[in-house]
């Protein structure tokens, strides 16, 4: 007799490689071929991650059309297999397959687009959090505020693109009406994706300076490194007014100060 | 298990011997602007793994409405992998907010090797799965600190290995690892037509103190050159015939908790409620029938 082990493993080669051998062998033929019930089994699977790529990349689907788009899932799907029993989590690397998927190769800004769904799917499942302490902030010394740490909200992430990922974005939203086009030469956006009191998700352009802010500190630069890169982004930058919206926005929630 | 006092923010702990319906997020707004009829709502956990934003909103405020039943659908609790625990923590993490008055997952398997099918694979019905899915479930409810349901699935294949039937797979491995069962009547019908045997015979076969809910949803009929199957595809009214069959096992049960599931192509809300309540009439029917 096979093994609880083996016949699982046999399982998911016949059904998700597509190596079938004689797995058949295994499934009782009442009426309907081994094969064929097996086939059942593989549509579901690809239907249930197809489905939650759907779910995430929306707007890719539309730009591609469905027909492609579950075209280019079934490659995803068979190269990244889902790893986890949450379906949220599956996807992750879709935006860099999309990068190197030649079908695709002249729609040079789908995986942008597709890097700006996942950041809205993980913003719109990020944990909340409070506001920054104000008055602990303001007891810093002066001379310790340049080796402050800074965090961003759970739901607060950055992206730079060449294109503009926020038109193509509102143009292929369902509710959308009026004008669709979309200029590519309007040139790329640095943008902050991020979820509001209200739990709505915006999508923020930033000017050079306030994204070189919010990028050194999100990758736990010291806050006076962090103030050289956004100056020498944009000499004309407000800083101080720049890190207080930020910190009055909710973006920067957090901060401390390393040990020595 | 004892009573605890309810919270202020959570609603009713326990479940009616009523109708019920599986909340979906297109519905959330409709269920919160006007709450519908219904006892008790049921949710895919897994879909409330996220850290924040409105999925557990929406719930935090539609559980102040209604007792609540967690569905998993993820936990691959069959799998010869070991037991995701993060999964488990997940979870745990969210019977402890919203406490829901029960949590189940199938009697089935979703990955091996680490990768994930997402869908609900059958097990053989041999003594090793037996004793398999014994551990397993024991291992989750110890993680839990509490008992769950085990539902039966649909199925689309019979292994050549089975050697117990499906009823007394799972009578055992109740009866063996102490948790209640999910009743899906649905999927009794499903696989009784792919598999051909009785599904009055299984009805027959439980125990009626081991029946703690049962699910009615709508399947689908694929047909092929060489014959058809059932899929359960949630997608559609109950049909006729698994009425027919929900009539005989609460004739033989009694009053059970029924939840009506309803997971893509979804109707409005009212389409929902109108099943539920069809399931209600006939608990009431049993109801009257047991006085």
């Amino acid at each position: 007799m096979h093994g609880l082990r083996e016949l699982q493993l046999g399982f998911a080669s016949a059904v998700l490689d597509g190596a079938e051998g004689d797995f058949d062998r295994h499934v009782r033929t009442a009426g309907l071929s081994g094969a064929r019930r097996l086939q059942v089994y593989r549509n579901n699977a690809l239907l249930s991650l197809t489905g939650a790529l759907e779910a995430v990349y929306p707007v890719a689907r539309r730009v591609v059309g469905e027909g492609f788009f579950r075209y280019a899932a079934a490659q995803y799907i068979a190269r990244h297999p889902s790893r986890s029993g949450d379906l949220h989590e599956f996807g992750e690397h879709f935006p860099l397959f999309l990068q190197s998927f030649a079908p695709a190769a002249d729609l040079v800004y789908l995986p942008d687009v597709a890097r700006l769904e996942w950041a809205y799917h993980r913003v719109f499942h990020a944990a909340g959090h409070p506001p920054l302490d104000v008055t602990a902030l303001a007891r810093v010394s002066a001379e310790r505020q340049g080796d402050l740490r800074f965090e961003l909200h759970p739901a607060a992430r950055l992206l730079e693109s060449a294109f503009p990922i926020p038109r193509i974005w509102q143009v292929n939203q369902d509710d959308h009406d009026g004008d669709s086009t979309v200029d590519l030469s309007e040139g790329g956006v640095k943008l902050l994706i991020v979820r509001r009191e209200n739990l709505e998700i915006e999508f923020r352009p930033l000017e050079d300076g306030e994204f070189e802010l919010l990028r050194a500190l999100a990758g736990d630069c010291d806050f006076a490194t962090a103030c050289e890169r956004a100056m020498a982004a944009q000499p004309t930058l407000d800083l101080p007014a720049c890190f207080q919206r930020h910190v009055s926005q909710g973006v920067l929630v957090a901060f401390h100060l390393p040990t020595d | 298990m004892t009573a605890k006092p309810a919270l202020s923010r959570l609603g009713p702990s326990s479940i009616p011997a009523r109708a019920g319906i599986g909340l979906r997020a297109e519905h959330y707004a409709a269920v919160l602007e006007t709450p519908p009829p219904v006892g008790w709502l049921e949710v895919h956990s897994e879909n409330y793994f996220g850290a924040g934003g409105k999925p557990l909103d929406y719930l935090e405020r539609i559980r102040a409405h209604y007792p609540l039943s967690l569905h998993g659908v993820g936990l691959s609790i069959g799998s010869t992998d070991p037991l995701d625990q993060r999964h488990l923590a997940s979870l745990k993490h969210l019977i402890r907010r919203f406490e829901p008055a029960l949590v189940s997952e199938h009697l089935s398997w979703s990955s091996v090797g680490g990768r994930y099918f997402n869908d609900l694979l059958p097990l053989p019905y041999t003594e090793e799965a037996l004793d398999h899915m014994v551990g397993r479930v024991a291992q989750v409810q110890d993680v839990l600190g509490r008992q769950i349901l085990i539902e039966n699935p649909s199925s689309y294949l019979q292994y050549v290995e089975s050697a117990i039937p499906e009823w007394e797979f799972l009578v055992e491995l109740a009866a063996r690892a102490g948790c209640g069962m999910l009743l899906d009547v649905n999927n009794i019908y499903v696989s009784a037509r792919n598999h051909g045997f009785d599904a009055g015979a299984y009805l027959r076969a439980i125990p009626r103190h081991l029946v703690r809910e049962i699910h009615l949803a709508g399947f689908t009929v694929n047909r092929f050159d060489d014959g058809e199957l059932l899929i359960d595809t949630h997608n559609r009214p109950v049909w006729p015939a698994v009425w027919a069959l929900y009539h005989q096992a609460m004739h033989r049960f009694g009053r059970i908790p029924t939840l009506i599931e309803w997971d893509s192509d979804l109707p409005e809300l009212a389409v929902l409620v109108d099943e539920a309540h069809r399931a209600d009439a006939i608990l009431e029917e049993c109801h009257a029938w047991a006085a």
